[in-house]
């Protein structure tokens, strides 16, 4: 290892190993992964985003919610209580992240695992109070509010159906309401289209499985 | 072992000779610029990872405002500890030790000056790249791929320049006139070649180009695995390899099986970042090969303990490398508890429990603030007097840094640790609450607090240390 060049082949070598296996391999294989048909409906899964959770998905990454949410249900031989928890019915594989934009998998759960949350609270309106006042729909929450992704305004002639519903404290003055932006709304469809509930080749899900 | 295989006494003799002051005069510039901006890095990730932890015990904590939440504040402070304190660190102390180690200055007469311009320059937009990066997860343009957050434009800033900082070391390495290299200069060459390739493919595969999201989640793993194991650690590595034997006179113990031990440490360092995805949404023989990277990832640790604590028993250091020698000592010893740490978690029963708890976290945390930044920390304490020409530290102030970064990085990974352990087991019982393991980590994060409280002080305490140290050269100029 006395010359540059000999030193500088035997790093490159090496360093391709993990390169060739984890990267190559990635994106050639797991990289090319297609959807498939659904059986029932003839649609495809995992189902297309639409374009208010693709846009949900930039709100996601710009708020750094993966600095306290994963997105993956782990394997029942490594760990069986992410599906006991109720996190999923079946472990994430691969394909369920074929139609999002980045692949938010987590290290670590200061808060709960989000695969799932589209299936477990499919309200929006749980959502908006969620995000905007956490305490009053989980109470002891860790989580921050989201406030700033909402507006107060005056009520004007009738209040607004997607005023959220909030009481006591947490409530506007006397005749404001409080509406989610945009970018909440976006937020919410995106996390409302979190699922990977529906069975894919790789991944069954068990008929009776309930919980 | 003979004196031509470890040639340390060559750069005895040189520094005797004054070709030491020369390399040293010729580097002084560069490396005292990239230490000062690593330094005021570290000192703003301090103060946010501080922010950060105390609004995990009071979520309203300056709550309400967009560009203060846990959110954007968590990668902000993740990533300046990462690229503007430890990797800009690195490649300070990566340059002198390697213009050291080869007994070359960096260039001379005009030439050289255009050198030390290219570095600075290169310096400044490497500060330029963080500063702006920093302010866009802020704005709230954080890419959201975790250690990866800057936008496009600023990691292509980043790694151009690296790659104009860094070529540098590896043109010392060719020119080299010291003869046959030492296991330092290996890790030296390794680090700065692996940081170009990691960043540049993670950031070609996940941020500039992104590709298919079902085939992300390996190659971040690789890279945050790669990252560390690849560019900071083998240059914190290099640093105990090249200082603990000349602070204590003697040559390195056992040296046929350092070899061993680089090699290894290469091989694995790039394959065990696949661990934090045990179990995740990759194919079974990926999880397989987390398990087995992160459980063999002990044997190039344990070589290396077995390098450097032979060689520590053969000497004691003198009175004025006490300091250096401590941080070194440390820096070995929590390496060696990072190996420990990394067979835990990763053994088969075990790592579905750990894995994504506070244990994942207090693994990074040990590597970054403690592994790395310690053998780092020696490199600047002995290089500044070198450069300066002048005994500079204020040896109370280094004393007190000492103390407190350790008291505190202690701290905090065990309560990490203890934190990850119980909310492992808690999680194993479906019938507690999420929300009732979140209250009961109160108590552990209340704690946490206290120590990145310590570590702030301690890095406000080095900051100071570091400017009077500098300060005193103007009020006191050499003759």
């Amino acid at each position: 290892m006395n010359r540059l060049t000999t030193l500088l082949s035997g790093i490159f070598l090496i360093f391709l190993t993990s390169w060739l296996g984890l990267v190559a391999y990635s994106a050639t294989q797991l990289g090319r992964l297609a959807p498939v048909p659904d059986a029932d409906t003839g649609a495809t899964l995992p189902a297309l985003l639409g374009g208010d959770a693709i846009a949900g998905q930039r709100i996601y990454a710009a708020e750094g919610c993966v600095s306290c949410h994963s997105q993956q249900v782990r394997q029942l031989s490594v760990t069986p209580y992410d599906v006991a928890r109720g996190w999923g019915l079946r472990p994430s594989v691969a394909r369920d992240y074929l139609r999002e934009s980045n692949a938010f998998l987590g290290s670590s759960r200061i808060g709960q695992d989000l695969s799932n949350v589209g299936v477990r609270r499919a309200e929006a309106k749980w959502h908006y109070l969620h995000l905007y006042k956490p305490d009053s729909v989980s109470e002891g929450s860790l989580m921050p509010s989201y406030s700033y992704l909402f507006q107060v305004r005056k009520i004007q002639g009738q209040r607004s159906d997607e005023a959220l519903d909030l009481q006591g404290e947490d409530a506007p003055k006397e005749g404001y309401e409080v509406i989610p932006t945009p970018a909440a709304k976006n937020l919410v469809a995106y996390l409302l289209s979190l699922r990977h509930d529906y069975p894919l080749p790789e991944a069954p899900v068990k008929k009776d499985a309930t919980k | 072992m003979s004196e031509n295989l470890y040639p340390s006494h060559h750069a005895d003799d040189a520094e005797a000779c004054g070709l030491s002051h020369a390399i040293d005069s010729s580097v002084r510039l560069p490396v005292i610029i990239l230490f000062g901006n690593a330094l005021h890095w570290l000192v703003v990730a301090s103060l946010l990872s501080l922010i950060v932890s105390v609004k995990l015990i009071a979520p309203g904590f300056l709550g309400g405002m967009s560009f203060l939440s846990y959110g954007r504040l968590a990668p902000m402070a993740r990533d300046l500890m990462l690229y503007g304190w430890a990797s800009q660190a690195a490649l300070a102390a990566g340059i002198w030790l390697m213009a050291r180690l080869c007994g070359r200055p960096l260039g001379t007469g005009t030439g050289g000056v255009l050198q030390r311009t290219l570095i600075i320059s290169a310096t400044v937009l490497w500060n330029l790249a963080i500063l702006l990066g920093t302010l866009a997860i802020f704005a709230g343009y954080s890419t959201g791929v975790e250690w990866l957050e800057y936008p496009n434009w600023a990691s292509a800033m980043l790694f151009l320049s690296f790659l104009l900082i860094g070529i540098w070391a590896l043109l010392l390495f060719d020119r080299r006139t010291s003869g046959r290299p030492e296991v330092a200069q290996w890790y030296l060459v390794a680090g700065f070649c692996s940081f170009p390739w990691v960043y540049g493919t993670a950031n070609l595969l996940l941020t500039w180009k992104p590709i298919q999201a079902s085939a992300q989640g390996p190659i971040q793993a690789w890279f945050c695995g790669g990252l560390l194991g690849l560019w900071l650690l083998p240059v914190a590595v290099a640093a105990l390899y090249a200082l603990i034997p000349r602070i204590l006179g003697t040559h390195l113990h056992r040296r046929d099986l350092a070899t061993l031990g680089f090699w290894a440490l290469l091989f694995l360092g790039g394959w065990s970042g696949i661990d934090r995805l045990i179990g995740g949404p990759i194919p079974a023989w990926l999880t397989s090969v987390g398990v087995v990277s992160g459980i063999l990832f002990i044997i190039p640790i344990v070589i290396i303990a077995i390098n450097l604590m032979g060689t520590m028993h053969r000497g004691t250091p003198k009175v004025e490398q006490q300091g250096v020698y401590e941080f070194l000592k440390t820096g070995l010893y929590l390496l060696l508890a990072l190996g420990a740490l990394g067979l835990c978690a990763s053994m088969p029963g075990i790592n579905g429990a750990l894995n994504l708890t506070g244990f994942t976290e207090a693994k990074s945390q040990l590597c970054i603030l403690g592994v790395v930044s310690f053998p780092l920390f020696a490199v600047l304490y002995r290089s500044l007097p070198a450069l300066l020409g002048r005994d500079c530290w204020c040896s109370t102030l280094s004393g007190r840094h000492y103390v407190l970064t350790l008291v505190g990085l202690l701290m905090l990974v065990s309560l990490l640790l203890l934190g990850g352990l119980f909310t492992g087991l808690a999680l194993s019982d479906p019938t507690v609450t999420f929300l009732n393991i979140t209250s009961y980590s109160y108590p552990f994060h209340l704690v946490e607090c206290v120590a990145e409280l310590l570590l702030l002080i301690a890095s406000v305490i080095l900051g100071v240390n570091f400017t009077v140290a500098l300060a005193g050269n103007y009020l006191f100029p050499k003759k």
